[in-house]
Formats: structure tokens, sequence, C-alpha cells
């Protein structure tokens, strides 16, 4: 397989890349997610489990007017919501939404002693003296149905804890609730609240998405320049490349050079340094070569070497390390 | 070959929406919640608001020497004692209402997760003459705000003991509660057993002393001796009200009992009419001939020691009111 070959398959293969690396960044899922729940009660309730997992991303709730998060012990807030129609938010199934409960008024389980009252207090109303507290409560209902009431102050607020307030809008950090606490979120004037979401951060596994489309457009890129020497006739530009670069040349092959010049004396083999080779200076290194283990008395064993030796430089290697003479 | 290139471009598109599609699984949800940092049901921020919004309102009620505003936060007997101290300082010369200061050295809160339950705060001095007082507040459920029942001056050279701080609340006894020994009725019952029998009693000795019961025998005494002189009678009767009554585990493992009782003086002599002392005149209920009664509406206060407390240490009231609410003819 040629290069050109090599380069177009290599260019195919880019043009995939390129093409799965747009798609992708085209689809890249976003980090910052918040998923939400529609709610249709005055009162949402965030339990301290869910506080927990909120952590210190931000719990958000849309209604129509005043907006209050109060904080209180879970008993306390058990006690009071059972008074009221409440939506728990109990967790968060998947990345686009929260999922949550209602629940409802817990009834008064004494009922036939409210009933018995209630029919004490009606029978007297025949009777002239409680007209005027017949004539006043329809005037209270109707002012009721004019002025909605303050669902937070009509009962004690003693056990609340803390408290967070908002217009049409209320944002709560899951972690500025102390643990262990209770978030009650209330439309003061009743209304029923609408939405509630919970801001969220996940990892997104897209550090592949920005190399692949940087690979692909570079193989994109060699296969391009492939395609484009495939059909482009280089042979002419070449060679008047060629003829160019010998016209530039001063000396043909077949000249002899000028006499005297740099080129006449490089042929020559002017510019190799001079080397002595007299026999005086050869004979000296010898010397000194052979004169040196000599004067190292430590190296030479004196009961292994014979009386009148010449050179114990030239018998030392006949004896191994016991100073005994080798065969 | 053009299907061939299809399934490419397919496989490509594909493979890159699936892997653009990673993202992290959804956490976990958080199944056990965290521990509740301040057990205690009122936080110092909260009694504080209590105490303020209680001392405003009877502030207010001082001020028009009327109880007609004391419908939110004061309530009980307290309402009914401070009505008899703004009809005594409507007359000439009458006494002010007693004054309960609004600075609290220290404030006792519940631990209970049921209700009904208390609070209880001990007062600076309002001047040298007079001891720290010990007020009580009561929720009667979630929905009502804490009310000021009771409350009565400290006992003169009486300890308050330890008891848990705000974060933990002190554990609310039931009156019958085996926790401590006596129990909290029992306490109470002995020591108006006590109240009735007199300093002679042997429950005498199962007491402390304290200066409420040795005021209310020289009383007793006096009247008995006068009624004696006159040929009358002094007869006096001493109730307790358990259903009124709270209790509070203090930090020694003993307890705080907080009691009301009622207290009614009978003095008859024969073939006389009695008098009563000027002060008292604007609580005459009826005309007066040979029987007066007077009715105190009471107030105490009882420390049961717990079992780490020193050896002989005796349960004691360490505060007590003695509060006059009435004087009737029979």
């Amino acid at each position: 397989m040629s290069l050109r070959t090599t380069a177009l398959v290599a260019g195919v293969i880019g043009v995939l890349l390129l093409v799965a690396g747009l798609v992708a960044d085209a689809q890249r899922p976003p980090r910052e997610v918040t998923p939400d729940a529609a709610v249709d009660t005055a009162v949402l309730v965030y339990e301290p489990e869910m506080l927990a997992f909120a952590g210190d991303n931000r719990i958000g709730v849309s209604g129509a007017g005043e907006i209050v998060g109060l904080t209180a012990r879970p008993a306390d807030a058990e006690a009071w919501l059972a008074d009221h129609s409440v939506t728990y938010v109990t967790g968060m199934p998947d990345w686009e939404t929260l999922s949550t409960t209602a629940a409802d008024p817990v009834e008064p389980s004494p009922s036939p002693s409210p009933s018995g009252s209630a029919s004490a207090s009606a029978s007297p109303s025949p009777s002239p003296e409680p007209s005027p507290s017949a004539s006043a409560s329809p005037g209270a209902e109707g002012e009721d149905e004019a002025a909605p009431v303050d669902i937070v102050s009509e009962t004690s607020e003693d056990h609340w804890r803390d408290d967070f307030r908002g217009t049409e809008r209320l944002s709560v950090k899951g972690s500025d609730v102390v643990a262990g606490e209770v978030l009650v979120i209330v439309s003061t004037d009743g209304s029923p609240l609408t939405s509630t979401d919970l801001k969220q951060t996940r990892d997104v596994q897209d550090g592949w998405i920005t190399p692949l489309i940087w690979w692909g457009a570079f193989l994109t890129a060699v296969g391009v320049i492939a395609l484009v020497l495939r059909f482009v006739d280089l042979r002419p530009a070449q060679a008047k490349g060629e003829e160019w670069i010998n016209k530039r040349q001063r000396v043909a092959d077949g000249d002899e050079p000028d006499p005297g010049s740099r080129r006449a004396r490089r042929e020559a083999g002017e510019h190799l340094p001079e080397t002595s080779l007299d026999e005086d200076s050869v004979v000296s290194a010898r010397s000194v070569e052979s004169a040196s283990p000599s004067s190292a008395p430590s190296a030479e064993p004196p009961s292994a070497e014979p009386p009148g030796a010449d050179s114990p430089s030239a018998a030392q290697p006949d004896h191994d390390d016991r100073g005994e003479e080798r065969p | 070959m053009r299907s061939r290139i299809v399934t490419v471009w397919a496989v490509t598109g594909l493979g890159a929406l699936a892997l653009a599609g990673c993202v992290a699984d959804v956490p976990p949800p958080v199944t056990s919640a965290p521990e509740l940092e301040a057990t205690g049901a009122l936080l110092e921020p909260q009694s504080d608001r209590i105490v303020d919004l209680t001392m405003a309102e009877l502030s207010a009620a001082d001020r028009a020497r009327s109880t007609d505003g004391l419908t939110d936060r004061v309530g009980g007997d307290a309402v009914t004692i401070r009505g008899v101290q703004y009809t005594l300082a409507k007359a000439d010369d009458g006494p002010s209402p007693v004054a309960l200061p609004s600075q609290m050295q220290a404030v006792y809160v519940s631990a209970a997760e049921t209700w009904p339950r208390t609070m209880v705060t001990v007062s600076e001095q309002a001047d040298d003459d007079s001891t720290p007082v010990v007020m009580l507040w009561v929720q009667e459920d979630i929905a009502t705000d804490y009310q000021m029942r009771n409350w009565a001056h400290m006992i003169p050279g009486a300890t308050l003991p330890a008891m848990p701080g705000p974060s933990t609340g002190a554990p609310q006894l039931e009156m019958d509660s085996d926790a401590v020994s006596p129990s909290p009725q029992e306490a109470v019952e002995s020591y108006i057993e006590l109240l009735r029998a007199g300093d002679g009693s042997d429950l005498d000795e199962t007491f402390a002393p304290d200066s409420y019961r040795e005021r209310l025998f020289t009383a007793r005494s006096t009247l008995t001796d006068a009624a004696n002189e006159a040929d009358g009678e002094y007869v006096e009767t001493v109730q307790p009200s358990i259903a009124d009554s709270f209790a509070m585990a203090t930090a020694d493992g003993g307890a705080l009992v907080f009691a009301p009782l009622t207290i009614d003086s009978s003095f008859t002599v024969e073939d006389a009419t009695v008098s009563i002392d000027e002060a008292d005149q604007p609580l005459l209920d009826g005309e007066l001939d040979d029987t007066v009664t007077h009715s105190y509406l009471d107030f105490i206060v009882i420390h049961i020691p717990g079992a780490d407390a020193e050896d002989g240490a005796l349960p004691g009231v360490v505060a007590a009111e003695h509060n006059l609410i009435r004087v009737s003819d029979s």
C-alpha cells in the first residue's frame, strides 16, 4: 500500500471521527441540571434525608405571593403538618424529575365530641341571644374569601427555628438548613405552590469528544492533501525545479579545478594533518610502556620469578594466581 | 457498496449519540436522617422570643391594670393572680403588682416531642429585697403558644439544681414517673400532707426546711389561737392540682416539680363579726359576719434530688408563691 493510499484511508477515517465528534458535541448533555416536580399544595416539605441529599445544591420553590421556608424539629414539624395538605419531596429518580407524595390533613379521631359541641352551639342559634354571632359569621366568611389567611401565623410559631423568605420564588441551599431539621415551605396566603426544583451538578463523561474532533480534523486534512495530490500532476513542476537547481551549480561534473584553488587543494589532500612516522618516537613510546609494570613491586610474586629472567613483563602472563607456571 | 456506506454512517452517528449520553448515575438517596444537632424543644432565639412576647403582653396589661390583654402569652393561674393584683393596685394606696423581671439568668427547655411541654426561666433579682423569680411556661399543643402559667420567688438561701442545656433539653417527666424517688406526684402529695398536718408531722423530717411552710404554720398557729380565744374555729384546707403540675428532669437525675395548690383558710367566731385587713377589702366577696374565708392560689417548686446527689439530700421546696385571690364571707 503506497503512502498516498494510506493517507486516503486515514482521511476517510478522519471524516468519520470528525462527524462522530461533532454529532457528540452537539448532543453533549448539560453538566448543570435542574430536576423538578409540579406542586399543587400550599405546603411543601423537604425532610432531613432529602436535605442531606441536596447538600450544597439549591432547592427552589415557585408560587404566587410570599413564600416562606421554615425549619423545625421533625416531631414539631410532623405535628404541625398533620393539619395541612402537604406535598413531600421524596427523591430524585432521574436527572429530570423529583418524586413527590401528597398527604392530606389528619382527621381528628374523636369525631363524636366535636359534632356534639357543634350541635350544642347550633341549638342556641334560633334563640334571640346568639343572633349577633349569627349575623357576624357570614361576614367573617366573606372576609375570609376576600382576605386570605396567613397559614403560618394563624397558629403558634414558637416551634419554627429558622426562616427563609421570598416572593414568588424561594431558593434555599440544602446545607443552610441545620442537619436533622425539616424544611417546610409555605405559601403564606394559602395559594398552591406551583413547582419545586433541585439544582444538581453531575459528571458528564465527555472528555473524549474534543480530542476526537481534533484527530478527525487532522486525519481529514491528511486525506484531503493526499486526494489533491492524486488529481494534480506535479511532475512538470518537479522537472522545472531540478533544472533550476542544476543551473544554480557553477561547476559541471567533468570540469578540472583551477590550480591553487581551494577545490584543487582539497582534492590533493592538503586538508589532512601532517603526522610524524619516524622510529625514535615509536621506541621511546614502547620503553615507557615496558617500564611501567616493573615499577609496581606488588604485582610480581617473588617466589615464582625465575632468577635471571630478562623481562619480568614478558614472563608474568605465564604464571597463574598462585605463582605456578602454566604449561 | 452504497448500503455499506450507509451502514458506516449510521454506526458512526449512533455511536456518537450513545457515547454522548454517558452521564454519571443519579446519586443514591439518603435513607437515614442525619442526627439532630439540638434536640431541645426550643433554641435560645426561640425562648428569647417567647420571653420577650410574654413580657410585652404583661407590661401592656400592667399599664392598663387589666387582664383583658392577657390572652396569648399569659394564661392559667397567672391571669387570675395578676387580675387580683390589678384589683388591689387600683385601690387607694394599693400595692403595685408583683414585679416580674424580664431579664432571665437561666432558661430550662423541655426535650419532649409530645404535649403539653414546659419551659422554665429564672429571672434576675428585681431588687435587693426580693429573690429571683421562677416562671413556668406551658405549651398545650403545637398550635398554641407557650403561655406563662405561674411564677414563684425563690426561697431565700435555696439553690436550683443544674439543668440540661437548650441543646439537649430536659426530659419531661410524667407526674407518676418512677425515674426519680419519690415520684413527682408522691413528692407533691407528701408535701401537701405535711402542710395539712403541720410542723409536728413525721413528714417534716422528710423535706428540707423552707420558709414557705414555716410562714404558713406560723400564720396557722396565730389564727388558731385567735379563734380559740373567741370560742371560734380556724380550718385550713390544702389541695394540690396534680393535673396542672409538671416535672422536668434535672442534670443529676433528679427532678424539678412545679405544682399549683389551693389553700382555703376559714376563720369562724361565735357571736361576733369578723374583720379583715383594710388592704384585703377590695377582694371581699359578700358581707362579713361570723365567718371569713381567705382563698389562696399558691405555686411551689419542689426539687427532688437525683441518685447522684450527696447522702442525706432531701426533697425540698426551692421556690414558692402565696397569692391571696379571694376573701369570702363563708
